[in-house]
This record gives C-alpha cells, structure tokens and sequence, in this order.
C-alpha cells in the first residue's frame, strides 16, 4: 500500500488546495473482480450429458411397412427417423435396444449346447437344464415380488408341493407325464389361495417372515411322512418325457430344450402380466404410495391377489414339469437352502426386471452346479457376491445403470445449487419471483461493484477526502463518490443548514414527497467541507457494512 | 402318554425359542433390521463353546459362558456386515434383511466347510440329577433350562430398564433422530444391542445342544420359530413376544398330546395366521393402546 | 470477568436439503457468556442453521468451530452421521417441537440428555438444579412423556438439554405452539440459566419475547443473517422508529 502517489494534474495551474503529491493506493482494476465472479467455478465434465445414441442411415419413415408381430400390429423395434440438418439427410435410430439384447442372449443360451467342451458336457447340460427351471421359477417369483410387491418366500413351498403331489399320483396311479403339469397347476392354485388370504392382511416383510415358516412346515411335513418317501429322501419313479432309449447326449440335449423352452414360456407369461393391464395397475401403486392408487379408484389389491394366484398356478405348472423333468423330487427342494439361493439369484440380478431374473439365474446356476467340485467354498462364494451386491447395488446388477444415474442427478444438482450464488444478492427462489427480472441483473452488477469499491477505501482516500472534499480527485476516491451520488433518492445523506456559512447538520432524504427528511444525528458541523466530509464517512460506513 | 412329560418339555422349548424371540424383537425396534442371521449365530455359538469344552474345560458353566461370548462375538459381526454400512441408505428394511440373508449362508457353510458336516455334542452342562414332584420327573437339563433362560431374560430386560447403555438402547428404540441430538451414536449402540441379542441366541444354542447336536445347519429351525414367536407377538414389543412363546408352548403341547408330533408346525402356524389375520401387527397390538404414534 | 472467547465460529456455511439451498455463506460468530437471539420468520433458515451445527441437514458446506474444534464437514449425504461426536464436542440442541421419547418417562428423559461421563456421574445434583429451574416437573418425574401436555413436554425437552455441560446451547423456538403465559414462563427460565462461559443461542419468531433480555439480535432472511442489533441500539431504534 504504501509507495503509491498520485499527482495532481491541477497543481500546475496553482489551483487552490491542490497538493501535489498525495498518497494513495495501487491501482487495482475494476475488471478482476468481475471476472472472478462471472467465470464458471463448476467442474464440467468433459463428455456431454445428453445420452449418446447411435445414428444408423435409412429413411426411417416407413409408418406402414414395418416389420410387426404377427397378427398385431405392435412394432418389433422401436425407430424413429429423423431429419438432420447438419448432414441434410434423413437418419434413423434405435430408440429402445433391449429387444435386441434379449434376442441375442436367448440364441446364445440356445445355442450353448454346441459350444459346451466335451469332457463338461454332462455337468454344463444337467446344469442348463436346472438353470432353465430355476429361471422359470424365478421369474413367476419376480412376478411375486417385483410386480405384486408381495414379499412371499413360499416359491419353493409351492414348486416342492405341487412336484410332491404329482409324484405321488404319477407313482400310485401311473399318470403319463403329460398329465402331471396341469396336475401339479391345480395344486398350485389351491396352495396359491391358502397363502393368499394371510398376504391381503399383513405388510411387506411380515408376510415373508410368516411364509417362511411356512416353508419349514411344508418341509416337516413332507419329511416325516412315508407316504412322500421319508424313508427314501425323496420320491422317485414319475413318468418322464425323456425318452429313455435315447443316447445319454439325445436325453441330456431334449431336457436341456425342455427347460429352455419352459424358460421361455415364463418370460412370455411375465410380459402378459407385468406388461399389460395387471402390470400397469401395480406400477401405480408402489410399495409406500398405495394412497395415491386407492385415491384413483384403483382396485391394486384384487390385482395384486391376481397376480399372486396366476404366479401360484404357474409356479405349480412347473412343479409338475419338475417331476415330469427329474422322474421325481427330493427333500432338499424345502430346504433354506434352496431358499436362499432362490432369494440370490433374484436380488444378484435385480429386483423388478426379467433380465434380472435370468441373469442372476445364470451367474447362481453356474457357480453352484458347474462348479461344484469347490465343495461349500462355491457358496461361500455366492452368499458374498450376494452380500456385495446388497451393500452396495440399490437395485441388483441391472440397476447400476439406474443407481449411477440417480447419483450424478444428484451430484450435478448440488454444483447447480452451489452454482446459484454468482456474487448475486438474489435467491433462486427471490428471483422467479420478482416482476422484472432486470432487477436480478441489476442486483448482481451492484454487488460486484460494491465488492470492488470495498477494496478501494483505505486511510489515504479517506484522508485524501477530508483534505479537499471538493475538486479533483484521485482514481479510488472518484470511483467511490461517482457511486455514492448515483445512490437512489430514498434513504441518501444530505446537509441540511442550520445557520448559513456556520452550522451544518447531515439529515437523510426520505425520498417520497412531502415526507421531510429524517435527523441523522445531533453533531453540528461548522463548515461546509466538514460536513461533506462527514457524508462522505457515514456512505462510507454504509458501503463496508453491506 | 406322559402328559407333563410332554407339557415340561413344551415350556423348556418355549423358553428357549421365546430367548430368541425377544432377540428379534429388540433388534427390530431399535435398530430397523430384521436379523435372520441367527442360523449362524447359533450354530457359531455351539462351536464355541464345543471348542472350549474339548480344549480348555468341560466344566458346565464354562460351557455356557464361552456359548454366550460366541454368540456376542458372532452377533457383532452381523452388524459390522450388514447395519453398520446400510442402516441410512434407501431401503434398508429390505437390504437389511437380505443382507443378514447372506450372511446366515456364507457363515453356515464356511462353518461346513471347517467343522465338517459331522455333528458335535457338548458336555452336560447341569448335571445328571433328577427331581420327582409328584409323579413327575425333572431331569436336571429341563429345570436347567428353563431357569437359566428366565434368569438370563429377566436379567437383560432388568439391565435394559436400568443402566446407561439401556437407556440409550430404549431411546434408541423410541426415536433414533432425537437420540443422535441427545449424543446416543446409532452405530455404537447397534453393536450393543447386536451383542446382546446374539448373547441371548448363543445361550440359547447352548441350551438346546443339551437335546440336539451341534451341526452347521442346526439353527435353522429355532431361527424359523423364533421368527415366528416374534411374529405373532409382535416384531417390536418385549411383552408381546413373551405371551406369543407361552402360547405357542401350550399350542405344540397339546398338539403332540391331542392329534400327534407331526402337526405341530401346522397346527402353529394355523394359530399364528389366526392370530395375525385379526391383528395384522401380532398380539402386542392389543397391549399398546395407550401409546400415541 | 472470564475472557471472552469464541465458541462458535461459523465461516461461509451453506447447506441445505436436495436441490434446495436454503442457508447461503453465512458468517456467524459467537462469544461466551453471549445470549444471542436469532430472529426470521418461519421457513427462513433458522431451524437448519442449528440443524447444520448438528450436522442433520442433508448436505452442507463450510467451516463450523465450536470451542475451537472443527465439526463443520463438507459432505453430500448421510444426515446425523456424526451428530453424536459433534454433541460430545460440547452441544445441546433443543430441538424444534420437542423431540421426545415417547416411551420414557421424565427422569429418564432427564437422566438421557446427561451424555457425558461427568454428566452421568452427577445427574442427581443436575436434576435437582433442573426442577428448580422447572418446580411443575417435581410432581410428573414418573409419567411417561408421551401422557404429558405440550408446555410440560417443552420443560422436558429444554431440561434434558440442560443437562449435560455444554458450550453452546441452541434453542430453537421455546414458545413454539404454547399459550403465551407457559411461553413466557419458558422464555423466563432460560434467561434465568446460568451460563458462565456457555453461549446460548435462541430462535424464536416473536421478537418482543427476546427483546431487551438478550445480548444481541440478529435477523435471519432467506438464509442469511441480516442486520445485527445489541440490546442497547434495539432500544434506541425502537424509540425512533
């Protein structure tokens, strides 16, 4: 600060009570402190944020002509075409990829059989084929769960029971095994129904703790009595669909297709339902925002029961398909086990999603029956990849994309908020209030000069002020008084005289009509230049104070 | 048919499953999560205190001591795993549940793995006398039990009612946001109360090795009915999961008596439905009126 | 005279819930022996500023000492994570519209806000110098705070901040939902605690309860503190305006 001078250009012309040289303060521009407030402190991140899709060439037009399911008139792929300007051409894009994605996988599963090593073809074919049940089974489970927001762990009782009873009939009265899914459907719906009535009453999660208990019960049920085969672990001796003179890879090969084509038949009874009214009635009333849908006249718990029932008669169907399948069931299928490992394989995948459902299927399936030399290590392995994933995936592997997406919303939306205070003085929510916006600007530019004038009052202009009130003045100290005497009328310092050439008094203008000024203070100044001097301090104060 | 052979026995099962009941019960009301990791914590208490009863001494209360701390220790890893990183993200009741879930696997078969699927047996804890009152016997391991489950119960829900950490536990239970302005951390008090509870369970396996072997997946079933206690007497009230235990005791008493062992869970879990159709949040619906929410 | 000192020293906080900024870079500095009164309307700020000191906001941003220890973290997520480590630095935050434990009757509730060791140690002594302060307590010690009426529920809640040694006590809205005369028998018993080298900090809405009784008025607006008045210059302004 010290060191810096500023000449008057006047004293040359011997004007009077002008020194020569004065103290003053370095230059500092009035342009730093708007670019500092104007730059962008924000981390932009280098990739745009609009979603990236693939433009393909092609007119993309074609509304009539479009390949459709047969006998419907739904389209097959969704694509828009568009008009580009920038190329001048039409282009066209995919807007929703998951068909795609779907087709490719089921191929790949079908066509797994091929590509399966010689020596694992036993262990990989019998596993494909439980994978296929075990996916049929937990997409009526997803059903359950995702769509019904019904929190039931009595899958397992259902297949078990409905696969228990068909053996049964198929072992005492020699049922073909044609028979036995339609069978083992029916007795889904009974048991379906049972456990529906407790599901209407109680919340979410007391409903699986109740079916859980239910689950052992079936089980003790079924392992104390002779009938269902205590004694031999199981019941064996079903009708089967495979034939049984078939090469051992002709019976390993029509069970795998079997499942797959069971598989394939709960995916297209997973579209009915979640795709079409029963799924639209639910997605309306999520867990916590029932009111919402019973406001609405929605009747979400006879759909939710619906759903439930359709799942219990599927989930039956493929008990039956099981024993039809197996030539038989064993005890284990009760066991906590099995549950838990059902509850892995969906939550792995994603609560709510078919994909889910198969997906996780798969990376279970795969660790528990195609690696099973690891002994217990493989579901050691399991239960912490479950683990993982429920500590730190919201929604399962299929919903990362979700998660990650939720996160940078949030991410993005705290820098705006933050973002919000550019040195202005109004608030997001001041501003699209106020009735002209150029206020909003005006408020931010006065900020921002405020802010420079405050750098600029120091001893020296202060000094400089009370030496020669009048008359030519350095850079800072014009820069201040120019500013002070644009100030508004309402509220300004002005002298008021008391007695002329002797007394002085600093009032403060109203700045309506007729309302006469207000006494700032009782202190009398005695000459004109004490008093502009004292104005000049109190704007000043005014100005450090705001 | 002995009838109060049967009866004893249904009250010293009663006692023991209404152990882990309360257990539930606790760790529901006061930290949000539905703890179905007591397979583990069971079958990890039972190796305890078989570890300790081969290696350092047979000696009854030995025993039981070293099942209690294992179950402590097993308790606080559960929620080392799954409160501590979740308890204030979305959904916790869910993950939560799962997550307990996962561990339950991963500990039973890391369990398999090391132990082997052979069952152990531990030593009698409380001797080999019997008491004849009336035309009754009372081997030394049922009167054990039932005293040693109420004293341990009276004794946590008296230290609860008294002590500092209980009082944060309580408050805890009542209103977690206000507990943390009164300085009550969640996370260390969650350990608490984790510790506590599987204590209770690690007792509880201890206490049922008397009658049943010591096996990876031996916790299975008194989890399942546990859970069940809770259930029907309510997932957050004390009172409620006591009167639930007694009853469902008499229930599978006079089952076995009446109509035969092999309907007992039906005839259950008939009476648990009953009960949760006319109280959709179990019997303790009933004893809380005068609560305001 | 015990030299003043800061205990609370807040530099260019700003916090908020979500998207919604509602406290903007504010500055504030309190000394000990301060009875400072924090005056806006309802919505302005004045329950998330205490709220921020806590660290129960959804996020917040800036520099926050008490006694000189920095409890003031930037962080995004995660409400009340360190609540129970910044109280044992030596808060007490007496909540808006009590919060209470519904279960628990009044000497436990009393006994609860006794957080640490020395605290617990004489909670005796401390519970009889709260039921001087509050005498409608001595006869409701057993009740279950959940049966009692809202004035009795505030002396509960205010009590229980009480108790233990803190440096700065943070009372948002004493008179909050009660008839004039219990508010004022509020407002009475906390101008007559003691605070040695303490601060205290209240909100309230009504001004004239504050006024004249505390060290300093400050205004809050939109999230900001807006014009500072010691009890002197109130008195001034309120002749000449």
């Amino acid at each position: 600060m010290s060191g810096s001078t500023w000449r008057n250009p006047l004293f040359i012309w011997g004007a009077k009570g002008a020194a020569e040289e004065l103290p003053s303060n370095p230059h500092s521009s009035h342009q730093d402190i708007w670019r500092k407030t104007r730059e962008s402190k924000t981390k932009l991140l280098p990739v745009g944020r609009l979603r990236y899709y693939y433009k393909w060439p092609g007119h993309g037009s074609r509304t009539w002509r479009r390949l459709r399911y047969w006998p419907t008139r739904r389209r097959v792929l969704h694509i828009r075409g568009e008009y580009n300007p920038k190329i001048l051409r039409r282009e066209k894009t995919i807007v929703d990829k998951r068909p795609i994605w779907w087709v490719l996988g089921l191929l790949a599963l079908a066509a797994a059989p091929l590509f399966t090593p010689l020596d694992l073809q036993n262990t990989a074919m019998t596993a494909g084929a439980t994978f296929g049940i075990y996916a049929a089974i937990n997409l009526c489970w997803m059903l359950v769960i995702g769509t019904a927001s019904i929190y039931s762990l009595a899958t397992y009782a259902i297949v078990g029971t409905a696969a228990f009873c068909t053996a049964w009939l198929s072992i005492k009265l020699g049922l073909p095994w044609w028979m036995l899914p339609p069978i083992g459907a029916a007795v889904g719906l009974i048991f379906g129904t049972i456990i529906a009535l407790p599901a209407t009453r109680l919340d979410g999660f007391y409903y699986a703790l109740l079916t859980l208990g239910l689950n052992e019960l079936c089980r003790v049920y079924f392992l104390t009595s002779k009938e269902f085969g205590s004694a031999t672990g199981g019941l064996y001796g079903a009708d089967t669909y495979v034939p049984q003179g078939a090469s051992q890879l002709g019976q390993l090969l029509i069970g795998y297709y079997a499942c797959f084509a069971l598989m394939l038949l709960a995916l297209l009874l997973y579209r009915l339902v979640n795709g079409r009214r029963l799924g639209r009635i639910l997605r309306m009333a999520p867990e916590k925002r029932e009111a919402f849908a019973e406001a609405t006249g929605v009747n979400f718990r006879q759909a939710r029961i619906r759903v439930f029932i359709i799942s219990s008669v599927a989930l039956g169907f493929i008990g039956g398909f099981y024993t039809a399948n197996f030539r038989g069931v064993a005890f284990s299928i009760f066991s906590f086990e099995t549950v838990l490992l059902g509850l892995a394989m969906l939550v792995i995948g994603g609560i709510g999603r078919a994909e889910g459902a198969v997906v996780g299927t798969l990376v279970v399936v795969f660790f528990d029956k195609v690696l099973i030399s690891l002994g217990p290590i493989r579901l050691i392995i399991i239960g912490a990849i479950m683990l993982g994933v429920v500590l730190y995936l919201r929604n399962g592997l299929f919903g990362i994309k979700a998660q990650f997406r939720a996160w940078r919303d949030k991410k993005k939306s705290e820098r705006r908020s933050t973002r919000a205070e550019k040195g202005g003085e109004m608030l997001p929510e001041e501003a699209t209030e106020a009735h002209d916006k150029d206020t909003v600007y005006w408020r931010r530019y006065d900020k921002m000069q405020r802010d420079y004038l405050k750098t600029l009052v120091t001893p020296e202009v202060i000094e400089e002020h009370r030496s020669s009130p009048l008359g030519q003045h350095s850079e800072p100290l014009e820069r201040l008084l120019l500013y002070f005497r644009r100030q508004p009328q309402v509220d300004k310092y002005a002298i008021t005289v008391v007695e002329p050439f002797k007394a002085y008094r600093i009032v403060a203008l109203s700045g309506h009509r007729g309302v006469a000024p207000r006494v700032v203070e009782d202190k009398v100044y005695a000459s004109t230049a004490e008093a502009y001097h004292g104005v000049f301090l109190r704007r000043v104060q005014d100005l450090l104070e705001s | 048919m002995d009838v109060w052979f049967v009866v004893s026995n249904a009250i010293v099962l009663a006692s023991i499953y209404g152990t882990l009941a309360i257990g539930i019960s606790i760790t529901w009301s006061s930290l949000g999560l539905v703890n179905l990791s007591y397979g583990f914590v069971f079958a990890f208490a039972g190796y305890g205190a078989w570890l300790v009863a081969q290696h350092v001494s047979p000696w009854g209360p030995a025993v039981l001591v070293a099942g209690i701390l294992a179950g402590a220790l097993a308790g606080t890893i559960v929620c080392a795993l799954a409160f501590i990183p979740i308890h204030d993200k979305p959904n916790f009741t869910v993950r939560g549940l799962i997550a307990t879930l996962a561990i339950n696997l991963i500990g039973t078969q890391s369990l398999l793995w090391w132990f082997g699927p052979r069952s152990k047996s531990l030593p009698e804890i409380f001797g080999n006398w019997k008491v004849h009152l009336g035309g009754i016997v009372l081997t030394a391991d049922k009167i054990g039990n039932v005293l040693t489950s109420i004293i341990m119960l009276v004794a946590v829900l008296k230290w609860m009612q008294s002590s500092r950490r209980g009082l944060e536990i309580r408050a805890m239970m009542m209103n977690p946001h206000a507990a943390s302005i009164v300085g009550i951390g969640v996370r260390r008090t969650g350990f608490y109360v984790m510790a506590i509870t599987g204590g209770l369970a690690g007792l509880a396996s201890v206490l049922l090795s008397q009658t049943y072997y010591i096996a990876p997946f031996g916790g299975l079933t008194p989890m399942i009915k546990g859970v069940s206690i809770a259930l029907c007497g309510g997932l957050g009230s004390v009172r409620g999961a006591v009167i639930a235990a007694i009853l469902l005791g008499l229930n599978e008493a006079l089952t076995t008596v009446l109509i035969g062992g092999r309907y007992v869970l039906i005839t259950q879990f008939l009476f648990i439905i009953a009960i949760l159709l006319i109280r959709p949040r179990g019997i303790a619906g009933i004893l809380d009126r005068a609560r305001e929410a | 005279m015990s030299t003043k000192r800061e205990v609370l020293n807040v530099r260019g906080l700003s916090a908020g819930y979500g998207p919604m900024r509602v406290i903007h870079d504010l500055d504030l500095i309190v000394n000990s022996g301060e009875r400072v009164g924090l005056v806006g309307l309802n919505g302005h700020g004045k329950s998330t500023l205490f709220y921020a000191i806590a660290g129960l906001t959804g996020w917040q941003r800036g520099s926050i000492m008490l006694n000189g220890i920095e409890v003031g973290r930037t962080r995004s997520q995660g409400p009340g994570r360190y609540t129970h480590q910044i109280v044992h630095t030596g808060l007490a935050l007496i909540p808006q519209g009590d919060e209470i434990f519904h279960g628990l009757t009044v000497e436990e509730h009393l006994d609860s806000g006794a957080f640490t060791a020395r605290a617990w140690r004489e909670r005796a002594q401390r519970k009889e110098r709260i039921l001087q302060i509050f005498p409608p307590l001595k006869k409701l010690m057993r009740i279950p705070v959940g049966r009692l009426s809202g004035g009795e529920r505030r002396m509960v809640s205010i009590g229980r901040g009480l108790m233990a040694e803190a440096s700065l006590f943070l009372v948002d809205e004493p008179s909050l939902g009660l008839a004039p005369k219990i508010g004022k028998g509020v407002i009475d018993a906390l101008m007559g605690v003691d605070l040695g080298s303490s601060a205290m900090i209240i909100a309230e809405q009504n001004v004239s309860l504050l006024e004249g009784r505390v060290d300093r008025i400050i205004g809050m607006h939109v999230g900001k503190l807006k014009g500072e008045a010691s009890a002197a210059l109130m008195l001034q302004t309120n002749r000449t305006a």
